[in-house]
């Protein structure tokens, strides 16, 4: 046996095990086409080899002939292999070209099998045998071209323009070592299979080789396609890298969140199914197998809770926002627990909601102190009421004085009507009226003192600004009067109404008119004249009901602005200074605004303002720390 | 000349207790006259007046003792009682300074109140009747010719007509018809009682 036989054998086997082997990769991956097409083309390949060899072998012309037919059939795959291979592996070629190709190689596979013998030749006259390259004595066919041949040369330029078009067309890509091994194999293969036509045409006088010059570019493709594997192999190595990252990561997040007290959570929407970190069932209560859903959630809040939660998450549902909530959850021991939850809303591509995920969190300690500190300014306040109650004690005396007076007056005045004994029945009515409208008048100073000075939490009603100023000004008429203070109101209609406690509003009220009055202690009587307006406007941006103090007395230098409202700060003689401090926590937790003006002419304007509707809350967040101070 | 009967004023601008108190005191046989500011009291107020007034301390605009200061400047001899919600004592220490009757804080007791309204009457009663006796014995002066006065004013130093003849320059005879004159006319029988008139209106002795 020589080389050659050896040499063509190998290549047989080798594009056979490639093509084994690819084929096996496309039955796993049969979205792979070219994997497949590979396969055919090392088929094809391996088969043109075995044709070559036996045509080197042959004894007969006959033999020849049948074989050179027949090797027109690997050569029509291999070309139709080639074609589509570029097409849909490098995305590549023309259109035009490849179908022409396609179209004409066929012409001459139908065209060989129509001819006798083949297309090649007309007839073969002799096979020419002679020892080659020092190896054994192979045929070579001498006979008469046939011109149909000139098909198959002109099938195998176009394949060589779409070669080339195509790999134009990858190195312009950018896809330069892909154009490079594929392009330049598949090029240089298709120039080397033009000894074919050489020999036919008895040019050159050597055994045909095809299936070298095609096996180099099936090695070109292998390289690329295993080029394929191996990148994807490294893909799946780093997938797992970062899978094994991610993993840590999760470990670490989980370690972080259960450092934090953080319960994670995730509520599948559609199959209302929520899941939860270990951490975030104990912050609940819930058993650790417990299956839950939204229902489970919501009946483990506390009932007060309900509906302002089922509130925030409807509205997170509904227009996408984060969701945000502070609740109560009661555990299964009965211990009433505070929890801040956050959450956001994923929505498919409809716009429905999915799925919610979030964090909650264990904020007890922080409602206790922030409560601690609601309480403690709470009593503040009281004391600063009662305080003040005793500066306007005189005044509240007299409100009290007068229907005494009254009342004493006309039932000592009826005893005298009867003991005179000419008794006008009518007079002694208009007495028992007065006795009662006087008796309910002192009843309500009573009621008024009582509300002013009743400790407790702070409210949450739905207050009308009005009505407080006309309140103030009915508990301090006599201060009023007594320090000969003409007040004036311009009061707006149809205020909207504010959300707070009404006896902390009024004692607001009350500490800037006393103060206006303070500062007008000085002026001429009829310069005492004081102005309290109330009117809408913006306060933080939202709507606000606004309310000014007016005073003619002196006015507030401008560096003593701010400190005004500071604890402790004080121009008076008998004041601590703790009113002003009071009334800037007050309206702080109010969610508003009090700050002070100099006017143009005289005196100066306190002003504070209340957000329209919003519910304050009773412990506020602040930002600045500024309500922690005068708490 | 008539004089308006004896009346309380009652000042005060918080209607209730106005009209209780007027009840209490038209109850007890006074005739009551009641306003709810002093502005209004002013309006209609007669110097001639008599009774007393129970005015409010604290009022707004003019209050009780703005309302003394004006009636003091104008002469008025009204007794005036206070009554105040407030037991202050700066304003009720400026209210008796300044001549004021009594000084009640509410809620008033029936009797208290009666009986400072008697007191008042009773001083506004002998003030009016001295300003009449004092008014009479001005118009008996009037009555005296100037020589007349000259000698009254020699006779209440207690000389002699002898000594006041040389002093006026004329005889003891006609002083002594002046100083019969001038006793028939004062209605005086002695020159103690005489001296008793003339430092009542103020005449100083010569």
């Amino acid at each position: 046996m020589s080389w050659i036989t050896i040499v063509w054998s190998m290549n047989a086997a080798a594009c056979l095990t490639l093509a084994g082997i690819y084929l096996l990769v496309w039955c796993k991956q049969r979205q792979n086409w070219a994997h497949l097409l590979f396969s055919f083309t090392a088929v094809a390949t391996a088969a043109i080899a075995a044709f070559e060899l036996a045509m080197m072998h042959a004894e007969t012309i006959g033999q020849y002939e049948a074989l050179l037919r027949w090797i027109h059939v690997p050569v029509w795959v291999l070309v139709i292999s080639f074609v589509s291979f570029v097409r849909l592996y490098l995305h590549a070629g023309r259109r035009w070209l490849a179908w022409s190709i396609c179209c004409l190689r066929t012409l001459v596979l139908i065209l060989n099998f129509v001819f006798t013998p083949n297309l090649n030749f007309r007839h073969i006259t002799s096979l020419r045998q002679f020892s080659w390259g020092g190896g054994e004595i192979i045929s070579v066919p001498v006979g008469v071209a046939n011109p149909w041949g000139l098909l198959s040369s002109v099938s195998l330029l176009l394949l060589l323009i779409f070669f080339v078009d195509a790999t134009i067309t990858v190195w312009r890509r950018g896809d330069r070592r892909r154009a490079l091994v594929v392009g330049g194999s598949m090029i240089f293969g298709a120039i080397l299979a033009w000894h074919v036509p050489l020999v036919i045409w008895g040019i050159i006088d050597i055994p045909f080789f095809l299936c070298f010059t095609y096996s180099g570019i099936v090695a070109a493709m292998a390289y690329e396609l295993s080029y394929d594997v191996l990148h994807a192999a490294q893909l799946a190595r780093q997938l797992q890298a970062s899978e094994a990252e991610l993993r840590e990561t999760e470990q670490r997040m989980q370690l972080a969140a259960s450092a934090a007290e953080l319960g994670m959570w995730m509520w599948d929407i559609a199959r209302n199914e929520i899941w939860i970190t270990d951490k975030g069932r104990a912050l609940f209560g819930f058993a650790p197998s417990e299956k839950l859903d939204f229902d489970r959630f919501r009946s483990a809040l506390h009932p007060e809770d309900r509906e302002s939660v089922h509130q925030a998450v409807e509205n997170s549902l509904r227009t996408g926002a984060e969701y945000e909530s502070e609740y109560r959850a009661v555990l299964p021991d009965g211990e009433v627990r505070w929890i801040a939850g956050r959450g956001h809303v994923e929505f498919n591509g409809d716009g429905q909601p999915v799925r919610m995920r979030g964090a909650s969190v264990d904020i007890t300690k922080r409602k206790q102190a922030e409560e601690l500190a609601a309480r403690q300014r709470n009593e503040m306040a009281h004391l600063s009421r009662v305080t003040m109650l005793g500066e306007l004690s005189g005044s509240i005396a007299h409100e009290l004085n007068l229907p005494l007076t009254a009342i004493l007056c006309n039932a000592q005045a009826a005893q005298r009507i009867l003991a005179n004994g000419q008794v006008d029945r009518t007079e002694l009515r208009e007495i028992l009226n007065e006795v009662i409208s006087e008796n309910k008048r002192a009843c309500e100073v009573i009621r008024r003192l009582r509300l002013w000075l009743k400790k407790g939490e702070a409210r949450q009603d739905s207050v009308r600004i009005n009505k407080v100023v006309q309140d103030v000004l009915k508990l301090i008429h006599s201060d009023l009067v007594n320090q000969k203070v003409i007040v004036n109101c311009e009061l707006a209609r149809n205020l909207p109404a504010v959300t707070g406690d009404p006896v902390q509003l009024q004692q607001v009220l009350v500490n800037l008119v006393v103060n206006a009055c303070d500062a007008m202690a000085d002026c001429n009587t009829p310069e005492r004249r004081l102005l309290i307006r109330t009117g809408t406007g913006n306060g933080n941006g939202n709507g606000a009901v606004l309310v000014s103090v007016t005073d003619r007395g002196g006015s507030i230098p401008e560096e003593k602005m701010e400190q005004i409202f500071e604890p402790f700060f004080t121009t008076k003689a008998k004041g601590m200074g703790l009113g002003l401090s009071v009334c800037h926590s007050i309206i702080a937790v109010h969610r508003g605004k009090l700050w002070a003006t100099n006017n143009a002419d005289c005196g100066a304007t306190f002003h504070f303002s209340l957000p329209i509707g919003i519910r304050g809350t009773a412990v506020p967040i602040s930002s600045n720390g500024q309500l922690d101070d005068h708490a | 000349m008539t004089t308006p009967s004896p009346t309380v004023f009652v000042v005060d601008d918080y209607a209730p207790v106005r009209r209780s108190i007027s009840r209490v005191l038209h109850a007890a046989g006074f005739a009551v006259a009641a306003f709810a500011s002093a502005e209004e009291f002013l309006a209609q107020y007669d110097p001639r007046t008599l009774g007393c007034l129970v005015l409010d301390l604290a009022m707004p605009t003019l209050d009780g003792l703005e309302l003394q200061d004006i009636l003091a400047k104008a002469g008025s001899v009204l007794p005036i009682i206070f009554l105040t919600g407030t037991a202050d004592i700066p304003k009720s220490v400026q209210a008796m300074k300044h001549g004021a009757s009594d000084f009640l804080t509410k809620p008033v007791n029936d009797e208290d109140l009666l009986s400072a309204v008697r007191v008042a009457f009773e001083k506004n009663r002998s003030v009016r009747q001295q300003q009449t006796e004092l008014s009479e014995i001005l118009a008996r002066l009037a009555t005296l010719t100037p020589r007349e006065r000259e000698v009254l004013e020699y006779v209440v130093t207690g000389k002699l007509n002898k000594q006041i003849a040389g002093d006026l320059g004329t005889v003891e005879q006609t002083v002594k018809v002046h100083r019969a004159r001038v006793m028939q006319k004062m209605r005086v029988r002695s020159v103690a009682e005489l001296v008793r008139l003339t430092q009542r209106c103020g005449i100083s002795a010569r």
